[in-house]
C-alpha cells in the first residue's frame, strides 16, 4: 500500500499539484482574494475621497480645507449637519424607548401592533417621510390648504422631523433587544423593594440599558447625518453636508470641494466608532446567570403608561398617516388639487423602467453580496491567520459609512482606466454589494459559531479534501446566512439613494433616483406610485425569505433526521 | 402572645394556569408566625409561580393570599409587606454592595444617616463588612448570595419569600449558607417561605415541609412526620431510599398495638397504631434501609421477623455500607450498616438474614 502511495505521489501531473496546493492553503488564498476586494472597493474609495481633498493642481495643498473653513455657508452646513444629527439622535432614542418598553414591559394587548408599527418604516426607503411631509405640509400640501396654516414643512424643521420618523425603527430594534435581555427580576427586585414604575425606570432600567442607548444613540447619529434623501429634498435653503456634496459634485463639478465636504461628512463617523468602542469596552453588566424569564406584563403605573401611550401613539399615528398619504397619492391625479382615481402613476413607463433596473442592479447585488458574505464569516471564524480582526473590522464597518461618501469614492476612484466602471450597472450593484455585508457576514458568524468544527474534521477524516468538504458540509450548512445576506443587500440596495444618487447614468434609472428626482421636481403622484411599488417588492422579499426560512429549516431538520 | 394567634401568611385554594398548563390546582396552607416553611418538589412543578403569586408578580387565576388577616392578592408588590429573594439573586450590577442594600430605604425615603447604620449593620448581620463598595461582579457567589439576603432583610418584612436561594452555590457552600439562613432565621425570627427542589435541604432546614407534586400539595408536616409517615409512596420515596414491601394483614393484636402481617418471605409482627386496617387489608410496608439489621444466616429461621435472603452487592463507603439484598427470586432490598467497620464480616453471593424492626412505616395498598 505504501509503495502505491509513493508511486502516486510520483507520478502527480502539474495540474495535480496545483489542485493539491489549493488544497492545502486554500483557506489563506480565499482570506487573501476578499481582502484584496474589500480593499479595492470600500478602503480604496475613501482613500481616494481623502487624496482627492488633499490634491490641488500642483500637488499637496491645503487650499480646500481653508476653503471650507472660510466660507461662512460651508461651516454653517456642517453646524447643520451635526446640530440634526444631535436632535434626531434624542428624539429617536427617547421614542425608540419608549416603544422598546411598551413592546417589552407594557400591557400584551399592545406589544404586537406597537412593534409592527414601529418596524414599519424600515420596509420603505427613510425619504418616503420627506414625501409625506410633502404631500401634508407642502406649498400645496393637504393640511396647509385645509387649515390653511402659514407653516412650510421646507426647512429645518421638516428634515428633523422625516429623519425621526426614519429612524425610530433603528433604535426601537437596537433598544428592544437590549431590554429583551435585562432579566426581569432586576426590575421586579426593585418592585419589590417598594420603588414605583417610574423609579425603577430611572433608578435600574435606564442605568442597565446605559450601553445599549449609547450605542443605539451613536448609530442613530451617524445614520442621520449621513442620510441623503431627506435633507435634499426638504431641506430648501438650509444646507446641510450630504447634499451640498451632490450639489458640489454633481452641479459644479467640483470633486475636490465635494471631496472636502465628504471628509468632513466621514470624521464625526470615524470618531465614533472609536468613541464607541473605546467607551463601551468592558461595559457590559454581567448578572448570575438564571433561565431565561418572559417578563410578565405588570399593572403599569399611570404616571408612566399616560407619557408612553401618548407618545408610542402620537409617533405610531404619524407613522401611519406618511404611510397612507403616499399610498393615497400614487393613485390620485395631483392629490389636493384633481382629486380623481388614475391609475397613470401607477402604470408610469419611466418609473416601472426604474424599478424593474432596481430589481436587476439589487439581484446583482444580493448575489455578490451574498456570496461574499458568506465566504467572509467563514475565514474570519475558522482562519488562522493574522488580521482576522481587521477584516472583520473592515466589513462590519461599510454600513456606518456615510453612503455619500461612497457614491464620491467611487466617481473618484473607477472613473478612469484601468479600473473604469463608471457609466454601467455594475458599479451600482459593486457599491450596494460592500457597505451592506455587515449583516451577512454577522449571519455567517453566527451560524458557524453554532456548528462544531468537528463536523468539518470528520469530513476530512472521512478522506475528504478541503475542498470536498468546504462544497459538501460548509456551503450547505452556510446556506440560511447566504439567505439571510442576500435579502438583506437586496432590501437596502433597493431603497437606497444617498451612493447611487452620484452614480447612476443615462439609461440606467433606478427608483430611488426617480423617487428622488419627482419628490424635488413635484411630481408628487410618481414618486408616490414609485415608493409604493419599491415597498412592494421589498414586502415581497421579506415573504420570499420568510418562506425560504421555513423551507430550509425543513429541509435541514429531515436531512438531520434522516442521518 | 397567644397561643391562638392568627397565621401571617394565609393561601386559600391558590389556582393559577398558564394557557392550559395547569401549574397550581388549589394550594391551602398557613405560615404561622417566625416559623421557616418549605415547599419543596420537582422542577417545573410551580413552586417559583407560587412565590411569584405571594410577592405580587403573578396574578393567582382564583383563590387568596392573607397577609396578617388581610387579603393581599390585589395589591401590587411595591405595597406589599413580602419580600422576596429570586433564584438568579437579582442583585443591580450597576450599584454597589452597599447601594444594593440601602436601595429599598432610599426608595422609602429613609434619612441618610439611618441608611447608613443600617447597611453597616446588614452588612455585620452576613458577615460581609468591609465590602460596602465591591461592585456585585466583584464579589463571588457566595458572597452574593449573602448581600441578596441582607437585602431582603433589610427592612423586616413580615413574610421573607426565598426562591432555591443556594442552589446555584457549590455542595460544601450549599450546607454552610443553609445553616447561616437558618440561625438568622431564627435568631430574628423572620416568617420564611423557603422553595428548593432539594428534599435534603428541605428536612435540615424547615419547621414545616410541604410537598408539592404536579401543582397539587402532597403532603404537609414537619420533617420528621414527612420521612417517618408519609402518606403515599410518592412522599416516601421522595426523601431518601425506601424498601416497599407488599404485605397482607393476618391479625391484630390489640393488646400491643401489634399486628401479624404475611409477606411472600415469611411472616413479621409489627407495630401498628393506625386503627383502620382489619384483618385481610393488603398493605404497603415502608422499610427504610437503616432499620434494617443484616447477619450472616447459619441456615434455619428460628428469631421472630427475619427473612432470609442473598447478599447480591456490597458497596462501601466509609460511614456507610450499603447492602443489596435478593429475597426470594428476584426481591431487591437494600440493607444500610451504620458503621460497617464493627460489624460482623459479610460476603457476597453467601446466604443472609434480614431482620426487619417492628417500627415500620404502613401505607394501605392502592387499587
Ligand atoms: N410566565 C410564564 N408563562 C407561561 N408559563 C410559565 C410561566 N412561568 C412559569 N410557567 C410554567 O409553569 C410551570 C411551573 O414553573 P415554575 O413555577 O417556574 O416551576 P419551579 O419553580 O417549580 O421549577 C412550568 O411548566 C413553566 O413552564
Ligand atoms: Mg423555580
Amino acid at each position: 500500500m505504501a509503495a502505491t502511495a509513493t508511486l502516486y505521489h510520483a507520478q502527480l501531473t502539474g495540474w495535480e499539484r496545483i489542485k493539491e496546493f489549493f488544497n492545502a492553503k486554500f483557506i489563506n488564498i480565499l482570506a487573501l482574494s476578499l481582502f484584496l476586494l474589500l480593499a479595492v472597493f470600500l478602503l480604496f474609495p475613501i482613500f481616494a475621497v481623502l487624496v482627492k481633498s488633499f490634491q490641488g493642481p500642483e500637488g499637496f495643498t491645503l487650499a480646500h480645507y481653508e476653503n471650507f473653513f472660510t466660507h461662512a455657508y460651508f461651516f454653517q452646513s456642517l453646524y447643520n449637519t451635526l446640530l440634526l444629527g444631535l436632535i434626531n439622535t434624542i428624539i429617536c432614542v427617547g421614542v425608540g424607548f419608549c416603544f422598546a418598553y411598551m413592546t417589552t414591559r407594557g400591557p400584551m394587548a399592545l406589544r404586537k401592533p406597537l412593534k409592527i408599527v414601529a418596524m414599519i418604516p424600515l420596509i420603505a426607503p427613510p425619504y418616503l417621510f420627506a414625501l409625506s411631509l410633502i404631500i401634508l405640509f407642502g406649498r400645496v400640501g393637504l393640511i396647509t390648504k385645509t387649515f390653511g396654516v402659514n407653516w412650510e414643512i421646507y426647512g429645518f424643521d421638516g428634515v428633523v422631523i422625516a429623519q425621526t420618523l426614519a429612524f425610530i425603527p433603528l433604535a426601537f430594534l437596537m433598544l428592544e433587544n437590549n431590554i429583551k435581555s435585562l432579566n426581569p427580576n432586576l426590575e421586579e427586585s426593585a418592585y419589590d423593594m417598594g420603588a414605583t414604575e417610574g423609579t425603577i425606570i430611572r433608578t435600574i432600567t435606564l442605568p442597565l440599558l446605559a450601553p445599549g442607548l449609547l450605542k443605539a444613540a451613536l448609530l442613530v447619529f451617524v445614520m442621520t447625518i449621513a442620510e441623503f434623501g431627506n435633507a435634499a429634498v426638504l431641506g430648501g435653503r438650509v444646507p446641510f453636508l450630504a447634499p451640498d456634496t451632490y450639489t458640489m459634485i454633481v452641479g459644479e463639478a467640483d470633486f475636490s470641494m465635494g471631496s472636502v465636504l465628504s471628509v468632513m461628512l466621514i470624521m464625526p463617523c470615524i470618531m465614533i466608532f472609536i468613541a464607541h468602542n473605546y467607551l463601551l469596552k468592558g461595559k457590559k453588566f454581567t448578572t448570575i446567570e438564571g433561565k431565561p424569564i418572559a417578563s410578565e406584563p405588570r399593572k403599569m403605573s399611570p404616571f408612566v403608561k399616560v407619557p408612553f401611550i401618548t407618545v408610542t401613539f402620537l409617533f405610531g399615528f404619524t407613522i401611519f398617516i406618511c404611510f397612507a398619504v403616499v399610498i393615497l397619492a400614487a393613485f390620485v391625479n395631483i392629490l389636493g388639487v384633481r382629486n380623481e382615481f388614475v391609475m397613470r402613476h401607477i402604470m408610469d413607463f419611466r418609473s416601472n423602467m426604474a424599478i424593474w433596473n432596481s430589481i436587476r442592479v439589487s439581484f446583482i447585488a444580493a448575489l455578490v453580496g451574498g456570496i461574499i458574505g458568506t465566504l467572509l464569516s467563514y475565514v474570519i471564524v475558522r482562519g488562522k491567520f493574522v488580521g482576522r480582526n481587521l477584516i472583520e473590522m473592515i466589513s462590519l464597518s461599510g454600513f456606518a459609512l456615510p453612503g455619500t461618501v461612497i457614491g464620491v469614492g467611487y466617481l473618484i476612484a473607477f472613473a478612469s482606466p484601468p479600473m473604469k466602471l463608471t457609466g454601467g450597472i455594475m458599479i451600482l450593484a459593486l457599491n450596494c454589494v460592500f457597505r451592506f455585508l455587515a449583516v451577512g457576514v454577522e449571519a455567517g458568524i453566527t451560524k458557524l459559531h453554532q456548528i462544531n468544527i468537528e463536523i468539518e474534521e470528520a469530513s476530512w477524516d472521512m478522506g475528504a479534501t478541503f475542498f470536498t468538504t468546504f462544497r459538501r458540509i460548509v456551503l450547505p450548512i452556510m446556506f440560511p446566512a447566504f439567505i439571510a445576506g442576500f435579502i438583506y443587500t437586496f432590501m437596502t440596495a433597493m431603497v437606497s439613494l444617498s451612493a447611487i444618487v452620484f452614480l447612476v447614468s443615462p439609461g440606467y434609472e433606478l427608483a430611488a433616483v426617480t423617487i428622488f428626482d419627482a419628490a424635488a421636481y413635484g411630481k408628487i403622484g410618481l414618486a408616490s406610485a414609485t415608493t409604493l411599488k419599491m415597498i412592494m417588492v421589498v414586502i415581497l422579499c421579506m415573504i420570499v425569505l420568510n418562506l425560504l426560512t421555513k423551507f430550509t429549516n425543513l429541509d435541514i431538520e429531515r436531512k438531520g433526521g434522516a442521518a | 402572645m397567644g397561643t391562638n394567634e392568627q397565621p401571617t401568611l394565609i393561601l386559600k385554594d391558590i389556582h393559577k394556569s398558564f394557557g392550559k398548563n395547569k401549574v397550581l390546582n388549589g394550594i391551602s396552607i398557613e405560615v404561622n408566625k417566625g416559623e421557616l416553611v418549605t415547599f419543596v418538589g420537582p422542577s417545573g412543578c410551580g413552586k417559583t409561580t407560587l412565590l411569584r403569586i405571594i410577592g405580587g408578580f403573578t396574578e393567582h387565576d382564583s383563590g387568596e393570599v392573607i397577609l396578617d388577616g388581610r387579603s393581599i392578592g390585589h395589591l401590587p408588590p411595591n405595597l406589599r409587606d413580602t419580600r422576596i429573594c429570586f433564584q438568579n439573586y437579582a442583585l443591580f450590577p450597576h450599584l454597589t454592595v452597599g447601594e444594593n442594600l440601602a436601595y429599598g430605604l432610599k426608595v422609602k425615603k429613609w434619612d441618610k444617616k439611618k441608611i447608613r447604620e443600617r447597611v453597616d449593620e446588614l452588612l455585620t448581620l452576613v458577615q460581609l463588612e468591609g465590602f460596602k463598595d465591591r461592585m456585585i461582579d466583584k464579589m463571588s457567589g457566595g458572597q452574593q448570595q449573602r448581600v441578596a439576603f441582607a437585602r431582603a432583610l433589610a427592612f423586616s418584612p413580615k413574610v421573607l419569600l426565598l426562591d432555591e436561594p443556594i442552589s446555584n452555590l457549590d455542595a460544601n457552600l450549599r450546607v454552610l449558607m443553609r445553616d447561616e439562613i437558618r440561625r438568622l432565621q431564627t435568631e430574628l425570627s423572620i416568617t420564611t417561605v423557603f422553595v428548593t427542589h432539594d428534599q435534603y435541604e428541605a428536612m435540615a432546614i424547615s419547621d414545616k415541609i410541604v410537598v408539592l407534586s404536579d401543582g397539587y400539595i402532597q403532603q404537609v408536616g414537619s420533617p420528621i412526620e414527612i420521612y417517618d409517615h408519609p402518606v403515599n409512596e410518592f412522599i416516601a420515596s421522595f426523601v431518601g431510599y425506601v424498601n416497599f414491601l407488599p404485605a397482607k394483614i393476618d391479625s391484630i393484636i390489640k393488646e400491643t398495638d401489634a399486628a401479624v402481617v404475611s409477606t411472600e418471605y415469611g411472616k413479621l409482627e409489627i407495630d401498628i397504631e393506625q386503627t383502620e386496617f382489619a384483618p385481610g387489608t393488603e398493605v404497603l410496608l415502608v422499610i427504610r434501609p437503616e432499620t434494617l439489621k443484616i447477619a450472616p444466616s447459619n441456615g434455619t429461621v428460628t428469631t421472630q421477623n427475619v427473612v432470609q435472603g442473598t447478599l447480591r452487592r456490597y458497596i462501601y463507603s466509609g460511614a456507610l455500607a450499603k447492602c443489596h439484598v435478593v429475597l426470594g427470586n428476584d426481591k431487591e432490598v437494600i440493607v444500610d450498616i451504620q458503621d460497617p467497620r464493627d460489624h460482623v464480616p459479610l460476603r457476597e453471593n453467601e446466604k443472609v438474614d434480614v431482620t426487619v424492626s417492628r417500627n415500620v412505616h404502613v401505607l394501605k395498598k392502592r387499587a
